[in-house]
């Protein structure tokens, strides 16, 4: 017992939460399918697209969110292989998106993750940055026979240079994404209801920023792959109230929990962070790198995929001050358009779209800030939209004198995991770290 | 002597050419990394602005920088750069597009120093009417910069005169183009593609003159024989001469292409109106859209179902650059659409070399294919 | 004090007794599919050498892909550090190790005290791997010994166009009709691979001097390629494929 007290440093326990989290996971998936049984609209499109604004339409309207989608397909060994040969014997190439591969399986299959067929879309809500977004929903429309398809471009540079003609071009296009709505639908458009969920949106990614910026604590109360549970509803139904009030719950969990020294990882010893999405069928390489006492306490990715950040007046890196604590008017829908693109254009994972540099710069100031020892890249063959850049972030890195390792996988395609050889380096970069196994 | 033989000479030496430019002119050297930049404010500026492209070698300089599932295009461009042959390039530019072809921009702007690099952030949803005054907006700014950079302003006079050399040239083209309908072409694939490839490399001016030139001679020239099978080369970035010269010594002949090396660089002109900008931002936006700009709408299919029908295609080879995502997204669909319309087509993907070899017995194939089709 | 190295590698199983930290005894072994026994026949047959039995090594420490299915290693360490203790013990001013066996290439870049700095493994292609060389021979129809030979008696350059060993070597039968000389196609194939590994080798930055380690570092025709790619001097040390367990039985030796 004396070596297990040695090797467990901190005291832990289960986040209370948790449950809550997953019901209202399944709670969302569950509306999504049987929106139309009560008359309601169901709608498509990717994580960042901006979900709010549907929700003018009325309370009856549910999204499907494509990436978190993807991404259950590929938890689901089974049912992934089965989606990407699908896609594949359509003629797609085994190199594009995975998650855009599992979905498409998916249609093509006429499978529902969730059980059942795939419930129809009435219509495809997508933004662009990515060169994979808009032709996703392209093919998606097509596979669908045909359903109205909007798309929004955001590919305005980055934050710091934005101009008025940059948001302005953001703005038209959901100003025009708006009135599509009524005409596809029939249905018209209140102004209330998307002025309350762009205000829930941006409380909800700023509440989040808190949320990781409480991780910098050692030990770190929350590890990524809990955190991988936590973020998703960032990335489903940001703009509803109830998961604004699910950030607000978590947020005071979290604080006890630095308050008291609850560890989300007892070995800690080692703070790590990675990049990317992980390779969702491989998630025990967290556990497997806590048995040297290593914790991966967060990414640039589960931080800054949706969190809101800005520079504190202590100098340090935290949540961005929202428009309505600034005292900013929202209260016309060209204001609330226009609150929307400002805030979502600080993305921190839209930013390396226009320069690798902006990422490095991002990156070691996590690295810093959150007391990081060693950086783990996922080189991501299934994601060209968050791997671009992704060398010279390393590069950048070891110039600031953090221990890197890169490894190649795929987050939704395990064809393309060496499990073993994974592990292997792994060993190799806890070797150089100079850590031994505990257990 | 082959009357391409000045362009050839121009794509075999491009290095030597814009060397040879700056010295005697004096002026600046631009190099662009995306067939969207607007060339016409460059060539108001005086400044001579080159496409980088790669050297079709095996290269291992660039695996520190780019992560190997990008495509091996923008690896082979980035090579060039660290391998110091453009040397004398005074800027660097691109005008956003995919995401592979931008990390070469990025490498090269972070580790081989130039005086001037600008990112021009394109639109992608060029079929929306706010892409108009965006776009202009962003020459506006693009223009400033290279005002800033050159030390001179640029007039509506300067900006006329860049439009018509680049006009011109895409006029002249088209008209070459226009000699491949006939049943036996006075010109090949590998003819038209260094005609193209050479256009991006050189001044244009000269490059006009030299169509000219061209266009009176080639009309008279006649190929004996019996006709060759007719075929299309679609897909993306392509400079693999070699590739085109051995599928056309199989008995086939290329008479047309979609590709950004080809009639999706030079396609549409800038057509002139009192808003100089305006005027640019309109071609960009309408021309041929590489494929991540092609949404909702495939408006590009469109395109390569016409450039068949007038040029009686009778097979398409589509290509590819290796992990090109925006191709790949559109390749499914294009091979229905074309085999739809009784065109069989063929797919290939490319690397920054082929083996000629092994593609030989499948372009061998695909032939075989199209001429049975004719006996029945 | 007598410690051993044992290095489970993909193809072959090196063994390596040192007696107060110099070498009396190695042997190598092919690893079937029985690795327990391959173990067993290589340590026999190195303790054999100097006469001595199981019982007098006093630390073990195991090494190489199997390094993890050695019963009885006191400990094991990655191929990474192994090889970078082994080349710095054989020559101290070495910072950068490469070592390409039957199926991985890894670069490994040390300080002066012998700790590793950075590393990169090649991935899953195993076109920068011996393995390759070894399919190329068999196209080739010469013993895998003799291709390095070969390819040095090569007159021109001829370009391996294909970058993907599938492709490859369906290059090398196109070669072979288009009537282009062994020599030339020897080189060609070395080349290629050497390019593969000077890319990987880049990624942690080559920093003088260079040393090549493991299997394939026999083959000289690869060894000429590799120079002239990386336009440097590399030493290849007399045993090349024993590195990796030699650090492992000077690791053994240090932790005693």
């Amino acid at each position: 017992m004396a070596e297990t007290t040695d090797v467990m440093r901190w005291q832990t326990k289960p986040l209370e939460c948790w449950r809550l989290a997953k019901e209202i996971r399944e709670q969302y998936y569950r509306n999504y399918a049987q929106a139309r049984e009560k008359g309601g609209l169901r709608w498509v499109g990717g994580a960042w697209s901006f979900g709010a604004i549907p929700c003018g339409l009325g309370d009856d309207v549910y999204g499907l969110t494509s990436e978190p989608y993807g991404a259950t397909i590929a938890f689901n060994k089974d049912l992934a292989l089965e989606c990407q040969e699908a896609a594949e014997k359509y003629g797609f190439a085994r190199d594009l998106c995975s998650y855009m591969r599992n979905y498409w399986g998916s249609v093509l299959l006429n499978k529902y993750a969730w059980g059942g067929p795939f419930p129809k879309p009435d219509f495809v809500w997508q933004d662009h940055i990515c060169c994979s977004h808009a032709k996703w929903y392209q093919v998606v429309s097509e596979l669908e026979g045909g359903i109205p398809y909007f798309c929004i471009d955001v590919a305005v540079g980055p934050y710091h240079e934005r101009t008025d003609s940059r948001v302005e071009y953001m703005v038209g296009q959901m100003h025009d994404g708006i009135q599509w709505l009524e005409k596809i639908t029939g249905r018209r458009y209140d102004d209330e209801k998307l002025i309350e969920a762009v205000k829930n949106e941006i409380r909800c990614t700023s509440l989040w920023a808190e949320i990781c910026t409480l991780n910098k604590a050692v030990p770190a109360p929350l590890d990524e792959k809990s955190m991988y549970s936590l973020y998703v509803h960032l990335v489903l139904n940001r703009y509803t109230p109830e998961v604004v009030s699910f950030y607000q719950t978590l947020r005071d969990e979290v604080k006890d929990r630095v308050a008291n020294q609850i560890a989300a990882c007892p070995t800690e010893r080692c703070r790590l962070m990675t990049d990317t999405q992980p390779p969702w069928a491989f998630l025990k390489i967290f556990r497997y790198m806590e048995s040297y006492g290593a914790v991966s306490i967060g990414s640039l990715y589960t931080y800054g995929l949706m969190g809101i950040y800005d520079d504190q007046p202590d100098g340090s890196w935290g949540a961005k001050v929202t428009p309505m604590e600034r005292g900013v008017a929202i209260k016309t829908r060209d204001q609330a358009l226009r609150a929307y693109a400002e805030w979502t254009l600080a993305k921190p994972l839209w930013q390396h779209f226009y320069n690798p540099a902006l990422k490095s710069r991002m990156m070691a100031r996590l690295a810093r800030e959150w007391q990081v020892n060693g950086v783990l890249l996922h080189y991501n063959r299934g994601c060209e939209g968050l791997s671009i850049g992704i060398a010279e972030n390393r590069l950048a890195l070891l110039k600031e004198g953090f221990p890197v390792m890169p490894f190649e996988g795929n987050m939704g395609d395990e064809r393309e995991f060496d499990d073993t050889r994974v592990m292997s380096r792994i060993d190799t970069f806890m070797e150089t770290l100079g850590l031994r196994k505990l257990y | 002597m082959s009357p391409f033989q000045k362009f050839q000479e121009w794509h075999q030496n491009r290095h030597q050419y814009a060397q040879e430019w700056k010295a005697r002119t004096g002026g600046k050297v631009l190099g662009y990394f995306c067939t969207y930049v607007p060339e016409e404010i460059l060539y108001a500026a005086d400044v001579l602005p080159v496409r980088i492209l790669g050297s079709h070698e095996p290269e291992d300089v660039t695996e520190p920088h780019i992560f190997a599932m990008f495509c091996p295009f923008c690896r082979d461009c980035l090579a060039q750069g660290l391998k110091g042959r453009f040397d004398y390039l005074d800027g660097i530019m691109i005008s956003q597009s995919c995401l592979h072809i931008r990390q070469a921009f990025w490498s090269w702007q972070l580790h081989i120093p130039t005086s001037f690099s600008y990112y021009l952030p394109m639109p992608h949803h060029v079929q929306s009417p706010r892409a108009q005054d965006y776009l202009r907006g962003e020459l506006a700014q693009f223009k400033g910069a290279v005002e800033g950079w050159t030390g001179r302003t640029l007039t509506d006079a300067d900006l006329d005169r860049g439009m018509e050399i680049m006009n011109t040239n895409r006029r002249l083209m088209k008209q070459v183009y226009e000699l491949r309908k006939a049943p036996n072409p006075p010109l090949v694939g590998a003819d038209a593609m260094e005609m193209v490839l050479s256009s991006q490399m050189t001044d244009k001016r000269e490059h006009n003159q030299e169509l000219a030139a061209l266009l009176e001679k080639l009309p008279q020239q006649k190929r004996d024989g019996d006709p060759p099978v007719r075929l299309m080369i679609i897909g993306s970035e392509d400079d693999d001469v070699a590739f085109i010269k051995m599928a056309e010594s199989l008995g086939a002949v290329f008479v047309s292409d979609d590709h950004c090396t080809g009639t999706r660089y030079f396609w549409n002109e800038a057509l002139p109106q009192e808003d100089r900008l305006m005027a640019i931002a309109q071609r960009y936006l309408d021309r041929t859209p590489c494929p991540t700009k092609d949404w909702p709408e495939r408006r590009r299919f469109q395109q390569i179902l016409r450039l068949a029908k007038e040029y009686g295609v009778q097979g398409a080879l589509l290509i590819q650059q290796k992990f090109c995502d925006p191709h790949e997204s559109d390749i499914p669909q294009l091979a229905r659409l074309l085999k739809e319309n009784g065109i069989p087509s063929y797919f290939l993907e490319f690397d920054m070399t082929v083996p000629l070899g092994p593609f030989r017995t499948r372009v061998e194939a695909f032939l075989e294919t199209l001429r049975e089709e004719d006996l029945f | 004090m007598i410690t051993a190295g044992i290095d489970m590698g993909a193809k072959n199983l090196k063994v390596v007794i040192l007696r107060d930290g110099q070498v009396i005894a190695s042997s190598l072994i092919r690893v079937g599919f029985d690795t327990q026994e391959a173990l067993d026949e290589g340590l026999q047959h190195a303790l054999a050498e100097v006469g001595l039995s199981k019982g007098d090594i006093q630390r073990v420490v195991a090494t190489g892909a199997g390094r993890n299915s050695v019963p009885g290693a006191d400990d094991a360490v990655t191929e990474v550090r192994a090889d970078s203790a082994g080349i710095t013990h054989i020559s101290p001013t070495i910072r950068t190790v490469i070592d390409v066996g039957a199926e991985e290439g890894r670069a490994v870049r040390c300080n002066a005290q012998g700790k590793v700095v950075d590393f990169a493994i090649n991935e899953k292609c195993a076109a920068g791997a011996g393995a390759f060389t070894e399919a190329m021979a068999r196209a080739l129809e010469v013993p895998l010994e003799e291709l390095g030979a070969l390819s040095l008696k090569s007159q021109q350059t001829v370009p391996m166009n294909a970058q993907c060993a599938v492709f490859a070597e369906s290059e090398v039968v196109s070669l072979i009709h288009a009537r282009t000389s062994k020599e030339d196609i020897a080189r060609a194939v070395h080349d290629a691979i050497a390019s593969r590994i000077t890319s990987m080798a880049r990624r942690v930055g080559v920093e003088k001097d260079v040393a090549l380690v493991g299997g394939v570092a026999r083959n000289k025709g690869f060894v000429d390629s590799l120079r002239r790619d990386l336009d440097m001097d590399i030493l290849v040390p007399p045993d090349p494929e024993f590195v990796g367990a030699l650090g492992a039985a000077l690791i053994a030796a240090q932790g005693a």
